[in-house]
């Protein structure tokens, strides 16, 4: 028999390190040949899709395309330290080191430009499209080109560091605000369980997530899929199947991750309700999306059985197990109601 | 032992030449989807190899009027893209279907699902439904064993080291038989079935059995025929009490051989959903056929 149920989980998840850890992220800006900028920053793309968020962050501040950016990252040789790519850290981290570091960079271009148009101030001057001008009289104007031809190849250049506010928890009562900031989530699953083999089959699933700002929407709809199929995997499908401390499950024919076919359309909805400390508003997105997923299945299961499981993952075997001592249970209760009357 | 070459082969005479020179020094490969991982982990060590991949004869699927004829080097992907097993064959098709992945399935080939010998070999028990009979190859000329045998009695029937499986063929079913299928995986795809049940069903005008064969999958050394469910159910007319007491009779069957298996409670409790699903699926088709 197939029975049906629904549930939902819900979470919030702390960006960055927190608890006191000093998280820091660094970010530097060189000016190039034919003008374009390069932004250096430890930043290791894993597939989060790093390289094109944080290249996003740096084109709208310095109000460039990214057709005139350099991205320069992974390379520990050739740029500052920009933390881990860890803890759903980078967008909102290195992003604000970023963000910051290109503040600087436009301050210096307008120093400069300053010298280099024999200006009084800096007063008016605006940095727009590989350009320095000045407001009021346009003909008072420079370009990067022109800024690099007489000054050299990565000469010109700044800095920016982002240290993430973060309170260390009372290691007495555990007590404090360990994360900031956090993002919030919730998950709703609609599954149906078949009661003689255990199996559990995802119907339907419908993620939200308050993601401060979508600086890629796209990515972060990518992080929502992969994220969900992560958990599935751990909700339903991945087991170490340790017998004594020994892991039983010592290859992928054994240990199963979800198929391709395993996984639904999971319907996405994103939030966005800025947080003022991040960059445009963007907090991390990617490993929160993983918590609420286990709970809701696990919600839903009782929903279809009323059978609570307390251990992942709900494999076959062990759902109809659980089944069965519930309903072994109920019985034992209606012998022993019936022996009381 | 260091693998010293490859043979790739054009002949059948050139295959059982090189196995009669080599004998238990060479293996055969087909798609290799089993074998390289066995020879990655070294669990076999040939000297030699022979790389039947490129034997046209061994690649068709021939329909010869009252048989099917399928050589021993068809990939799943042929087999489920033909159109010879649909209809009242659609449990061989739905059995190749669910082998594996697409790529295992372009390269796997069905001779190799017999020769590897798994029990959890997913087109076994429909073929052993069909009454099948593979033809094996040697220097010495040709012999046919039924595929049932060859998995029960090794000794006499099974694959000797000179010998190469040729082809497997089986009598086209009439239209008033059906052969169906059923696998118990634990994922959607690249899933090794717990339990698999073929049946081949013919039932007479009333609804009763005149023909039941039950062949199941990883529910012991190898595939093999279900006969106490078969006996039970031959004769009798197929309703919900049927079916019933036709899973508690495959469960004794089970509980008999899989005593003190650790699989065993999960197994005889989901037995059923296959058995159902399966016996369920040819009532439909044959429900079909009589209206």
């Amino acid at each position: 028999m197939k029975k049906r149920g629904k549930g939902i989980g819900i979470s919030f998840y702390g960006t960055g390190y927190g608890n006191g850890f000093p998280d820091v992220s660094k970010a530097k800006l060189r000016l190039h040949d034919n003008g374009k900028i390069g932004i250096y920053v430890g930043a290791t793309e894993v597939g989060q899709g790093a390289k094109t968020a944080l290249l996003q962050i740096g084109a709208e501040i310095l109000n460039l395309s990214t057709e005139n950016l350099l991205f320069i990252s992974e390379d520990t040789s050739l740029m500052p330290d920009s933390g881990t790519a860890a803890a759903s850290r980078q967008t909102y981290n290195t992003g604000n080191a970023i963000k910051i570091a290109c503040e600087n960079f436009k301050d210096k271009l307008i120093e400069i430009s300053k010298e280099e148009l024999g200006l009084n101030s800096t007063h008016g001057l605006m940095v727009e499209k590989g350009e320095i001008y000045l407001e009021f009289f346009l003909q008072k104007r420079i370009s990067f080109k022109e800024l690099v031809n007489k000054y050299g190849d990565g000469t010109i250049e700044a800095e920016g560091e982002f240290i993430a506010q973060t309170v260390e928890m009372d290691p007495e009562t555990g007590q404090g605000a360990p994360y900031w900031p956090y993002t919030f989530n919730a998950c709703g699953v609609e599954l149906e369980v078949d009661t003689l083999t255990g199996r559990v089959e995802i119907l339907n699933v419908r993620f939200a997530q308050d993601v401060g700002r979508a600086v890629n929407p796209r990515l972060v709809e990518g992080q929502m899929d992969g994220g969900f199929a992560m958990a599935l995997g751990y909700a339903l499908f991945e087991d170490l199947n340790l017998v004594k401390g020994q892991i039983k499950s010592n290859k992928f024919s054994r240990y199963l991750i979800p198929t391709a076919m395993d996984m639904i359309d999971v319907e996405k909805i994103l939030i966005e309700d800025p947080e003022p400390t991040a960059p445009y508003g963007a907090k991390g997105i990617g490993e929160p999306v993983m918590i609420p997923v286990a709970p809701a299945i696990l919600n839903a299961i009782y929903d279809a059985t009323g059978v609570r499981i307390l251990e992942l993952p709900v494999t076959p075997e062990r759902l109809r197990k659980a089944m069965d001592t519930k309903k072994n249970e109920g019985n034992f209760n209606m012998e022993l109601n019936a022996l009381k009357r | 032992m260091v693998l010293e070459g490859v043979y790739k082969v054009r002949s059948i005479d050139e295959v059982v030449e090189l196995l009669e020179k080599y004998r238990e020094n060479a293996k055969i490969i087909a798609g290799g989807t089993d074998i390289v991982i066995a020879l990655r982990n070294e669990k076999i060590t040939p000297k030699v190899l022979i790389d039947i991949s490129s034997i046209d004869e061994l690649k068709s699927i021939k329909d010869e009027g009252e048989f099917i004829k399928i050589g021993a080097g068809v990939t799943f992907t042929k087999i489920v893209e033909s159109s010879l097993f649909q209809k009242n064959l659609w449990g061989l098709y739905k059995a190749c279907r669910l082998v594996g992945s697409p790529q295992i399935r372009n390269k796997g080939t069905i001779g190799g699902n017999i020769a590897n010998g798994s029990p959890a070999a997913d087109s076994i028990p429909p073929l052993i439904c069909l009454g099948s009979t593979i033809t094996l190859a040697s220097k010495n000329g040709k012999r046919k064993v039924l595929l049932e045998e060859y998995y029960k009695d090794k000794a006499n029937y099974g694959m000797k080291e000179d010998e190469l499986l040729v082809s497997i063929d089986f009598k086209k079913p009439t239209e008033n038989r059906v052969l169906s299928f059923a696998k118990l995986g634990l994922r959607k795809a690249l899933a090794i079935s717990r339990i698999s049940i073929a049946t081949f069903l013919e039932l007479d005008k009333k609804g009763q059995v005149t023909t039941i064969r039950v062949a199941s999958g990883s529910l012991g050394k190898y595939p093999m025929r279900e006969l106490e469910v078969e006996e039970f159910l031959c004769g009798r007319k197929l309703n919900e009490r049927t079916i019933d007491e036709a899973i508690k009779v495959v469960q004794q069957s089970m509980d008999e051989r899989l005593k003190g298996r650790s699989t065993l409670p999960y197994k005889r409790v989901a037995v059923e959903s296959m058995l159902r699903e399966s016996i369920g699926d040819g009532i439909k088709f044959l429900d079909g056929v009589r209206a």
